[in-house]
């Protein structure tokens, strides 16, 4: 571990459980390393994964959201839609090849006020462990996960998905968790890779191969999300360089 | 009950009780005068360190609650107040309060402390327990509210009652002290003209009377004065004169009384002429005071500021022929003062006193003073022993006289001469024979040869006390003299005043006058001084001159002389008291010129003090006034609040009800001092003194330190029960409740401070720590912390020389003697009450218990024995405080409920500060970074904090504080809005959880709207957990500050939601709890569902319905509660009753029941959660396996309804803790200890023969229930501990009993115990539906499963949901008093909203942008609240539409909106993202 290294680490705590954990943990002057600058919400429900792309992008090298243990929300299941989201922009950061350690859930109660600082240390290991992050080595990264994280489609899903996995639907049928996973799952590697071949169109127009290259994605896929991209109007063909034609974003 | 009901409520005691309770009902429509008998609110709280269980630092979270009393509209706080008297009966009294002066005005007051930085006087700081030292003008501690400081002030000081010019000696020597001698002189010249005169010839009465006499040596008061004048020029002093009038005044003679006359008359504009007989002005100071003693200079000085004001002094010019009363009138003069002096000398009576060589001492005094020199002969005999005398002889000395004899008719200690000029005489050649008298004065030629005396000897005493000299008879001698100087005294040369029509004169040729006005039998013409009181003392002469001065103004003004004047003697002055173990300080001597440089010169003896030496001595002052009212306050305090001249004032106060929460006192260990050492060890302290030495604001600042060596102690003992449990030394039986917590927490805490290392131990009896939590915090202490705990009593505490530790001697419980030491001993302090609050209880007729509490019933906790005077805090028991904010809210609860007809009568509205408006302009943003004491201030550097807030955009205005939730730093924020226009306020402090709101109600005050505040948590997020790394914390504190600054600048204004109020109650469970709440909101007016699962009202008591500890009939009270539930006309009951939801929020509830099988919907504004909780099941010990194995009631039960089972029975166990303190429960069950001794009793009553064993862990008979313990130890019962890992095991023995094995702890071997039955005290646990009702109503519940409060210390009934309250076992085991407490406590808490016609709910809610909204509907999809819905838009389809009162605000809605077309007021996107983005650049 690089202990000369300070990192920068935004911590989004509830009102009622996490921020209070953490005034105890003062209180018992429990003592942890400095590095987490807090924002007090509500509830952690609160947490739109775009918040932590944005202190991605504005010098954060990771960002802690801490709320009350499941069954312990002051707001009931706010804390549930939290998991759900925090496992999406997992996923999304892991695509993005930043890596989902740059983002962290946790619990502490208010009476948990050893745990909230162990959980303060465990995070900053880990994002020391993960090194400096510099938002300009992943400028279109993160421009592509706020782009992704957008999208009506990741925000429905995410927001629908306890709804229909953990209810029934007006005919008393429930969704297959199992099923709807791996819809989600596709949906977002799907839209993470348009929200990518985006970020490349948006900076002038390119062949098939360059966005490949660009973007690490395979021609075949590249082509499907373009394709995709087409059909709801977020790229044209832009004209042909020899056999090669050349998409854009659209004026 | 009066029939004229009044609408307020006197609530005596500023604790935390009193607080609770003025809070309660000022918010519940009630005025409340608020008596607190020190300078502030805060009690005993105020000065703990941390709180138990939660360790709470005990100022934050009491903090916020004195802020709110003291700015409550409806609470009047009498601080300084004490309650006299009280008349009335129950609805309508009328009490008597005496308000003391605090000397500063609360109102003018900015708590600046300039007051205190400037206060010469040092005392011993009361709050700090005496560890540290404060001033008299002092603020009782930092937070403290009133914010204005006091200044402590008893009697004038006895010096300056002693003194004849009542200079006030208290405040000069303090001047002097702190080298301040211009003020010194101020101070003195207020009364008198001539300090360096006086300061060197003063015969200083007030040493007489000075208290430290009693210490040691009295203080040399007359040199301090000395060296303010020998450091200040005495003409350099400004003298503050009324403009000059026309009158003019003659004074004859310029001695100390004509020069005071001229000088005090000056001062009131009046200019007088002195004629002075002699050719040199200062009449006996001049002629009959020698220059060794006083150097001419001097007194020409003294003279000259006196002649500076105006004054005239015509030398040579004596009254007699050419000069008389008549043609001083004649000349204009509108007044004359007589003050000639007493200038000659008595003659002796012996024959022989015209002889050549016979002179006065007077008048050879007066020949030297004048001219230096006089005729002296070889061998000279001085007769006489007062200062005259030895004057004479000392100047025949140096004028070069062979012999000096002076010959004094009684012994040295009858002279009058002042010792120190005795010795002087003696060292420098003069003799002395005492106890002779002249005869006959030998001559020859007419001259003198010699003198013939007699020897002397003491009879009785004469009128003057002293022992009459009687002539020894035929014991006449002759001696050898040339020159005789009589020197027994001196009269008023009256020839010159004897025609004077108007004039008389006393049979010692005084002049006669008015004792007060000095007024003689001529009209304008007065006397004073020598002339009319015989030869006396300068500063007798001085006073005489000053009370002249006033009476010829009064003359001239053609007023009444004597009114007002007349000594006002007060027979018993209060001093402050001489300190416990004062040291002896040595008086400074005087330094000396030295014997053998004094000859044939005049040289001054006395050399005076040095500054040094002045500080030194003026430190032994012990400040007996506390005040020394050297007005340096006066001058410093820039507000003009100090008022010197305030008295008590007394008022009547016409009140409904009273409520009493006087608190205790601590035992104070120092009666036990061969126990303790208290007094002799300062390593050995109380619990007070220990937590202050942990606080933060400590007198060590909070660094672990014993007192002796301010060394880090490595090992702590606490000793617990000192003053309690303990009637054979103390008197104290019962149990203080609170001891055995406090040294767990303190030992905890002291661990936490020491880092580690320390060793703590605790000694104890039977650890009592049987409240919610309390438990596991001991737990905690032992397991994790490694607290040792020692169950014994200890015997002895030793010092160990030289290294100063502490050894104890004690028991163990195998009887092995051990001896271990310590270097630091706490003793756990019980409670007591104090002979104030003694002399209260006897004044209102309330009575007490044995130990002096307030005298209650379990069933009417809070009901003193006087009808509506309600009694809560520890006055009522000992108690912690919890229970004391419990019962302090019941009392309020039962005081309010007496009042219901004059509800919202006599308070008053709050005034709205109009709301600045801020819309469109350019954010004006305050930081104000707070030191909180220490606690950020010594790892945050606040100052750099503070500037670099100064540079952030926005920012046009940063200051730091020591304390901001000071009502002064309130005050402050409220100006500086105003000053620089701010319309954001930043605080960099603790935490908001705990004072956004005050801050907020501050802004609000200074016309911002709350919601433009912004906390930045620099304490308890900042500080306090980087406490070793300052240099990151002052960055994570800046980085903090940036990110509220950045936030607060997209503030917006909120206006509050406004929401109705159903006034109707429900109250879950009917059992006692249940019902007394029901019965207080029904009582009230409120219309009250009370919901019973079963089909019987009455709860546990039903089950287990037995008398209270105290005896109090508990069938009896259900059977009667149980008929008032049901017949009230605003309760409703409904039995066999299921909660199926409840839906909606504070102040509109809506629960769906099924009663008797039917749905039921209730509307309802509050609800009370009172399930309740029962004994545990158990199967340990032979349980359900063994007719002879029962639980709880039923061995008694089973007693009652088989007599002959009961008379066959021959013995018996009780096995404490089944299934309590244990992991599965780690909880007290709190009730269980007290119901097996009491059991035990009642049958040991009626079959004492019986043996009866309780098998126990720790006996927690708390508090006044160590009566019962004591009783059944007394009656026989047999105690025996056992130790959790070592169960007692509870065997068949056939079919004929039970035998119980148990290891004896002494004998160290197992016990067998035959018994016929065995008596299981099981836990008592929570019911198990406790679950769904705590999801419906969104409430938490502990770990153990009973309902978690909002806060444990100072919310005990409240949860965090508005509106929901919780009384009894279901918020944790406790007996029947304390849940009626809670009930009443409850049904008042909730009569607070329910009195409300409208309540305002949090307006933070989310907001729905409908151009961006498409009606998706996920919003209301994932609201568990139904807050956000689907609304049909005429020509837009759908769009989302938010319902504020249902909203909780948690954003779930925003955060998920496809659209991103919700937002959260307060929370906006963009005010979190500006927080983001300002913390993720580098400051």
């Amino acid at each position: 571990m690089n202990d000369s290294f300070k990192p920068k680490i935004l911590a989004f705590l509830c009102n009622w459980c996490s921020y209070a954990g953490a005034d105890l943990a003062g209180v018992s002057r429990i003592q942890y390393p400095p590095f987490i600058r807090i924002v007090r919400v509500m509830c952690s429900g609160r947490i739109d994964p775009l918040f932590i792309v944005d202190a991605l992008k504005e010098g954060f090298d990771g960002v802690m959201v801490s709320g009350c243990h499941i069954g312990d929300c002051h707001y009931l299941d706010g804390n549930k839609y939290a998991v759900k989201r925090m496992e999406m922009l997992a996923q999304l950061l892991d695509l993005s090849g930043i890596g989902r350690k740059r983002a962290h859930l946790r619990w502490a109660s208010a009476a948990e006020a050893q745990p909230f600082a162990d959980n303060v240390v465990e995070v900053t290991n880990i994002i020391r462990d993960a090194g400096p992050f510099n938002a300009k080595d992943h400028e279109m990264a993160l421009n592509a996960l706020t782009r992704a994280l957008t999208t009506t489609r990741l925000r429905w899903l995410v927001g629908i998905d306890r709804h229909l996995t953990e209810n029934e639907n007006v005919y008393h049928e429930k969704t297959d968790p199992i099923l709807f996973e791996k819809v989600k799952n596709d949906a977002i590697i799907a839209e993470f890779q348009k929200a990518l071949l985006q970020e490349v169109l948006d900076k002038g127009p390119a062949t098939v191969k360059e966005m490949a290259d660009k973007t690490g994605i395979g021609i075949y896929t590249v082509s499907r999300r373009l394709n995709e991209l087409e059909l709801s109007g977020l790229a044209d063909l832009k004209g042909c360089e020899g056999n090669t034609p050349r998409f854009a974003s659209p004026v | 009950m009066s029939s004229d009901v009044i609408g307020a409520v006197l609530v005596v005691g500023g604790g935390i009780a009193g607080i609770q309770a003025s809070l309660d009902l000022a918010n519940s429509g009630y005025l409340v005068h608020l008596v607190e008998k020190s300078q502030a609110i805060g009690g005993a709280m105020s000065a703990l360190d941390k709180t138990f269980p939660t360790n709470d630092c005990s100022m934050c979270i009491l903090a916020p609650y004195l802020v709110t009393a003291g700015r409550h509209p409806n609470i009047e706080l009498l601080t300084n107040s004490e309650l006299l008297e009280l008349t009335g009966e129950k609805g309508n009294f009328s009490a008597l309060v005496r308000t003391n002066p605090r000397y500063i005005d609360l109102l003018k007051c900015t708590s600046c402390g300039e007051c205190a930085k400037v206060c010469p006087v040092i005392l011993p700081n009361g709050y700090e327990q005496n560890l540290s030292e404060r001033k008299a003008a002092y603020k009782q501690y930092a937070q403290a509210i009133p914010g204005a400081y006091a200044i402590q002030k008893t009697d004038k000081a006895p010096c300056r009652l002693a003194c004849p010019a009542g200079l006030n000696v208290q405040g000069y020597v303090q001047m002097v002290g702190q080298g301040k001698y211009k003020e010194a002189l101020q101070i003195i010249m207020e009364d008198l003209p001539l300090p360096g005169v006086l300061g060197r010839i003063c015969p200083h009465g007030c040493e007489d009377a000075c208290r430290r006499c009693d210490v040691d040596n009295p203080v040399a008061i007359r040199s301090l004065k000395r060296l303010a004048a020998d450091k200040f020029d005495p003409r350099q002093i400004e003298i503050k004169t009324l403009p000059k009038r026309e009158e003019k005044v003659a004074i004859i003679g310029s001695g100390p009384a004509g020069l005071s006359a001229a000088y005090h008359l000056a001062k009131k504009g009046v200019l007088s002429t002195i004629y002075e007989a002699l050719p040199k002005a200062g009449g006996m100071l001049r002629v009959g005071i020698p220059e060794h003693r006083l150097p001419r200079y001097i007194l020409d000085n003294e003279i000259e500021l006196i002649t500076n004001l105006g004054v005239e002094i015509k030398t040579n010019t004596p009254l007699g022929s050419d000069l008389t009363i008549d043609d001083l009138f004649t000349q204009g003069y509108k007044s004359v003062y007589i003050a000639i002096g007493a200038h000659k000398g008595f003659d002796l009576g012996v024959p022989g006193e015209k002889a050549e060589g016979v002179r006065q001492g007077v008048d050879f005094l007066k020949e030297v003073n004048l001219t230096g020199k006089t005729q002296v002969a070889k061998n000279i005999a001085i007769i006489g022993g007062g200062n005259v005398a030895i004057d004479v002889a000392r100047c025949a000395v140096r004028l070069g006289a062979e012999k000096v004899n002076i010959i004094y008719r009684r012994t040295r200690a009858e002279m009058p001469a002042w010792e120190e000029e005795i010795h002087a005489a003696e060292t420098e050649g003069a003799e002395i024979t005492y106890l002779a008298a002249p005869q006959e004065i030998l001559t020859s030629d007419g001259k003198v040869v010699g003198l013939r005396c007699i020897r002397m000897e003491l009879g009785e005493p004469d009128s003057s006390g002293r022992r009459r000299p009687v002539p020894v008879v035929g014991s006449e001698y002759d001696i050898e003299i040339d020159q005789l100087i009589p020197a027994i005294g001196q009269k008023p040369d009256s020839s010159v005043l004897e025609n004077i029509p108007g004039i008389d004169f006393s049979k010692w040729g005084t002049v006669e006058t008015d004792s007060v006005t000095y007024v003689t039998g001529r009209k304008g013409v007065f006397a004073g001084g020598d002339v009319q009181t015989g030869p006396w003392v300068a500063i007798g002469a001085i006073a005489a001159g000053r009370e002249a001065a006033e009476s010829i103004v009064r003359y001239l003004d053609g007023i009444d002389m004597a009114e007002g004047r007349e000594a006002i003697i007060n027979e018993n002055p209060v001093y402050r008291p001489i300190p416990k173990g004062e040291p002896k300080k040595s008086r400074i001597e005087m330094p000396e010129l030295a014997a053998e440089k004094r000859a044939g010169n005049f040289k001054e003896v006395e050399l005076g003090y040095c500054e040094e030496d002045g500080a030194a001595e003026a430190g032994r002052c012990l400040n007996c006034g506390y005040c020394c009212e050297c007005n340096q306050c006066v001058d410093a305090c820039l507000a003009n609040a100090v008022d010197h001249s305030q008295k008590a004032e007394e008022k009547q106060i016409n009140i409904g009800s009273v409520i009493l929460c006087a608190g205790t006192d601590t035992f104070d260990p120092s009666t036990l001092d061969e126990f303790y050492h208290y007094n002799t060890n300062p390593d050995v302290l109380t619990s007070l003194e220990f937590e202050r030495i942990l606080s933060a604001s400590g007198p060590t600042m909070g660094h672990l330190v014993r007192m002796s060596d301010h060394k880090e102690p490595k090992k702590i003992a606490w000793l617990q029960c000192v003053g309690s449990r303990d009637n054979n030394h103390c008197g104290n039986g019962y149990c203080s409740s609170v001891c055995c917590m406090y040294a767990v927490k303190e030992a905890v805490v002291a661990k936490e401070h020491s880092g580690g290392n320390l060793d703590c131990a605790i000694f104890y009896m039977d650890m009592r720590t049987n409240g919610k939590e309390f438990e596991r915090f001991y737990n905690n202490a032992k397991d994790k912390h490694g607290v040792r705990f020692i169950n014994s009593r200890m015997h002895s505490i030793e010092s160990v020389p030289e290294i100063g530790d502490l050894s104890i001697r004690y028991v163990t419980g195998c009887g092995e003697t051990i001896i271990e030491t310590f270097d630091q001993i706490v003793l756990s302090v019980g409670l007591e009450i104090s002979k104030e609050t003694m002399d209260l209880a006897k004044r209102l007729g309330v009575e007490t218990t044995e130990g002096n509490f307030c005298k209650t019933s379990a069933l009417e906790p809070v009901s003193s024995s006087k009808e509506g005077v309600y009694v809560c805090g520890a006055f009522q028991g000992p108690k912690d405080i919890p229970q004391s904010v419990i019962d302090a809210s019941a009392a309020a609860a039962m005081a309010g409920k007496d009042l219901s007809s004059a509800r919202d009568t006599l308070t008053k509205v709050k005034q709205v500060t109009p709301e600045i408006n801020v819309a469109d302009k350019a954010p004006r943003i305050g930081v104000f970074v707070c030191h909180c004491g220490i606690n950020i201030g010594s790892v945050v550097n606040v100052p750099e904090v503070v500037k670099y807030a100064q540079q952030l955009p926005g920012v046009v205005f940063s200051s730091d504080t020591l304390f901001t939730c000071s009502q002064d730093s309130q005050e402050n924020i409220r100006k500086a809005v105003s000053e620089q226009n701010l319309n954001r306020v930043i605080v960099a402090a603790c935490t908001p959880r705990t004072h956004e709101a005050l801050f907020q109600q501050t802004i609000q005050e200074a016309g911002l709207n709350p919601y433009l505040f912004e906390f930045a948590n620099i304490r308890d997020q900042n500080a306090w957990v980087h406490q070793k790394d300052p240099e990151s914390a002052t960055q994570k504190a800046k980085d903090l500050v940036r990110m509220a600054v950045a936030r607060s600048a997209l503030l917006e204004p909120i206006t509050p939601i406004q929401i109705e109020v159903n006034h109707d109650a429900l109250v879950i469970g009917g059992g006692i709890a249940g019902m007394s709440a029901a019965l207080n909101l029904a009582d009230q007016g409120f219309k009250t569902y009370l919901i019973e699962k079963s089909s019987e009202l009455g709860g546990q008591a039903l089950v287990h319905a037995v008398n209270t500890w105290q005896g109090d009939n508990v069938p009896a009270f259900l059977s009667k509660i149980n008929d008032q539930v049901t017949n009230h006309k605003n309760i409703e009951v409904l039995l066999e009753s299921d909660i199926q939801s409840i839906d909606g929020f504070v102040g509109n509830f809506t629960t769906s029941v099924n009663s008797a099988q039917k749905e039921r919907e209730i509307n309802h504004g509050v609800v009370i959660l009172a399930t309740g909780a029962a004994p545990l099941e158990t199967d340990e010990y032979l349980y359900g396996q063994s007719d002879r194995v029962m639980k709880w009631h039923e061995l008694d039960s089973m007693f009652e309804s088989h007599p002959e089972i009961f008379k066959e029975t021959r013995s018996i166990a009780f096995i404490q803790c089944v299934g309590s303190r244990e992991p599965a429960r780690p909880y007290c069950s709190k009730i269980c200890c007290t119901a097996s001794v009491r059991s035990a009793i009642a049958i040991k009553g009626k079959k004492p023969d019986m043996n009866i064993y309780i098998i126990y862990r720790d006996m927690r008979t708390f508090g006044l229930r160590e009566e019962l313990y004591k009783k059944a130890r007394e009656m026989g019962v047999i105690f025996i501990r056992y130790n959790v890992d070592e169960k007692p095991v509870v065997k068949r023995d056939g079919d004929e009993g039970l035998i119980i094995t148990i290891k004896d702890h002494i004998l160290n071997t197992p016990l067998k115990i035959s018994v016929d039955y065995v008596n299981l005290a099981t836990a008592i646990v929570p019911p198990d539906d406790r679950k769904s009702l705590a999801q419906m109503l969104k409430v938490p519940l502990t770990e153990e499963g009973f309902y978690m409060e909002a806060h444990i210390k100072l919310r005990p009934v409240d949860f965090s949901t508005d509106g929901v309250f919780v009384a009894g076992l279901a918020h944790y085991p406790k007996p029947i008093e304390e849940s009626i407490a809670q009930a009443q406590a409850a049904a008042g808490r909730a009569a607070i909203i329910l009195n409300k016609s409208t309540i305002q709910i949090e307006p933070i809610v989310s907001v729905v942008d409908e151009d961006k909204c498409i009606g998706c509907g996920l919003c209301e999809q994932s609201c568990a609240f139904g807050a956000i819905r689907l609304k049909q838009v005429l020509g837009k389809g759908y769009r989302a539409e938010n319902y504020s009162a249902l909203c909780k605000g948690c954003g779930v809605c925003a955060a998920g909106c496809p659209q991103k077309a919700i937002d959260m007021k307060h929370f906006r996107d963009s005010q979190i993202l500006a927080a983001v983005c300002a913390g993720g650049t580098n400051a």
